[in-house]
């Protein structure tokens, strides 16, 4: 069933995108991600417009990460005030995010900055992950102890000031390191439209070394409060989010997340980290995909003067 | 005496000369969720007493739109848009429709005075133009574009027909009967809201001898009209709505697959 879509202007099938809210929700069960990076290529390829996706694709995000993170918060696995500290630090992203964007959609360079941003994050954390997961998996084939982990801290983490304590991830660190990386995944939630997991997962374990228990729940967490933020400044600053949409993607989208949850349970940790690592390099790769292809046509439609 | 009779009084003639008449199939267009596009008919009529040949045009004009187009360009390696070039003026949807192919109706300068045809939209760039003194000649507009104009405005022109929002068609006019014709306007999913002026001309011997104009109105109406108004009149509330429907739904989610 075809549907008019009132804030996009275009029609699409209706049920198509329930599907796909499903699919890519049950994926951001499986890895606890908010599986923006998957929808918002998605959404672009089927036409809609790229402002409409990104702010539409953020209120999705805050859906099937609410659907999972409360599951998560029963198990004690979320780091609240870690959590917290954070989305301090996502909402001034947000913020200027938002304003970014605006700026690069009047420059008529928002393709070519969200293309590069796949490219350059989706590339470098797929393929980091894929490398490093494959490995142990090797490694466990051959009957090899697994890789030690270095579990010495960086000094400059505590080095300094305005320490803070974090019980929950049993961590007593100085909260710039956090604010910073809050910052800067509130950015990319606004002009990417992701929710940002597939950075704040592997920073949170690599960088602030918090305890694997607690990573995918607190970054859920903070994805909920940066997103929800986001989708209310892109409706407020640049009326772009198209509810109808949002909504048929999240009826399947959590869902979807709910089955997801259930099904990692069967699979080992690197084998889902490795598949994961796979999808972000491809999905990377592909968006990067045009900077290189030479143009059908050399003019190109920026949005209309909205 | 016999008074003759007097002479029964004459019939008087609307106007004197060929007239051309025109109606809509349907003159207002309702963009609901169900909404997919739209044809709309347009019939009409040539009243000519004198029967020489006709040609009818018939121009669709949509609401004004400004475009932005950018221009891919090599740097490093990659390809990127260049800055944007506004244009102002243009229509979001532009239909000519013709019964003979339009520069064998009527000339250039004729045409480019009705504004008939795609090659004749009084298109430009206004932040592109500056006005100088060239060779003594004051006040004259220099365009930043300068002779990729041109390339510019078509790139403009080639963009939209693939969109669908403009079309030429030599043939859209047709004669169905002697002095009654037909056109087809087919408006895609992405046409604009709004007014769409629909001017009828008719042409004999290459010059427009009767005009009518018609008015399609293309607006949101029902679910669509009342979310459009409020994610613009409102645009903080509709956002806390947005984020409050994904929070309870997320919420709701984990509540029921808790109780399985």
């Amino acid at each position: 069933m075809d549907i008019y879509l009132p804030i996009a202007e275009v029609s699409v099938n209706a049920g198509i995108l329930v599907l796909l809210g499903a699919v890519v929700g049950f994926i951001s069960g499986l890895f606890g991600i908010g599986g923006g990076f998957l929808m918002t290529p998605i959404l672009l390829w089927m036409g809609i417009p790229p402002v409409v996706a990104v702010a539409s694709e953020a209120n999705h995000v805050a859906a099937s990460s609410a659907s999972s993170v409360i599951s998560y918060s029963r198990k004690r696995q979320v780091d609240f005030r870690m959590g917290g500290v954070l989305a301090a630090g996502g909402a001034v992203g947000a913020l200027l995010g938002v304003e970014v964007f605006r700026w690069l959609r009047l420059m008529g360079q928002a393709d070519l900055v969200v293309s590069l941003s796949y490219l350059i994050f989706l590339g470098l954390i797929g393929g980091l992950m894929l490398v490093e997961s494959v490995g142990s998996v090797l490694r466990q084939r051959r009957g090899q102890p697994p890789a030690k982990r270095r579990d010495r801290r960086p000094v400059w983490l505590y080095g300094l000031p305005f320490k803070v304590r974090f019980p929950r991830s049993r961590l007593y660190i100085s909260v710039i390191p956090p604010v910073i990386l809050g910052i800067f995944v509130g950015i990319l939630s606004a002009i990417m439209g992701v929710g940002g997991g597939f950075i704040l997962v592997p920073a949170m374990v690599y960088i602030l070394r918090m305890p694997a228990g607690v990573v995918v729940g607190t970054s859920l967490f903070q994805i909920i409060i940066t997103t929800s933020l986001a989708s209310i400044l892109q409706a407020g600053r640049n009326q772009s989010v198209d509810i109808v949409l949002a909504t048929l993607l999240l009826l399947g989208g959590v869902l979807g997340a709910q089955f997801g949850a259930r099904a990692s349970s069967r699979f080992r940790a690197e084998e889902l980290r490795a598949l994961l690592g796979l999808i972000v390099l491809i999905m990377g790769l592909q968006m990067g995909l045009v900077l290189f292809i030479t143009p059908e046509d050399p003019f190109i439609l920026v949005g209309s003067g909205k | 005496m016999v008074t003759p009779a007097l002479p029964p009084p004459a019939i008087v003639a609307p106007e004197p000369g060929p007239t051309v008449s025109a109606a809509l199939t349907d003159a207002n267009v309702r963009v609901t969720s169900a909404f997919s596009g739209a044809q709309i008919v347009l019939y009409g009529a040539v009243f000519d007493p004198e029967t020489r040949p006709s040609d009818v045009v018939v121009i669709v004009r949509g609401p004004d739109q400004p475009i932005r187009i950018a221009r891919k360009v090599r740097v490093a390696g990659l390809w990127v848009n260049s800055r944007p070039v506004v244009f102002e003026g243009a229509p979001g949807f532009y239909m000519a429709a013709s019964s003979r192919p339009l520069t064998e109706i009527a000339s250039f300068s004729t045409l480019r005075r009705l504004g008939a045809g795609i090659d004749h939209l009084p298109m430009n760039a206004p932040e592109e133009e500056r006005i100088e003194t060239r060779y003594g000649v004051r006040d004259v507009v220099v365009s930043r574009l300068g002779g990729d104009y041109l390339e510019w405005r078509r790139a403009v022109i080639r963009l939209k027909e693939k969109a669908s929002l403009y079309a030429t068609d030599h043939e859209g006019v047709r004669f169905v009967d002697r002095g009654l014709f037909r056109a087809e306007i087919d408006l895609p999913t992405s046409a604009p809201i709004g007014e769409y002026q629909t001017e009828i001309i008719l042409f004999q011997d290459g010059e427009p001898v009767s005009r009518r104009a018609r008015t399609i109105t293309v607006e949101k109406a029902g679910l669509e009209r009342w979310l459009f108004l409020f994610a613009n009149e409102q645009p903080w509330l509709y956002g806390i709505v947005s984020v409050l429907i994904a929070l309870t739904s997320g919420w709701l989610a984990s509540v029921v697959f808790r109780r399985r």
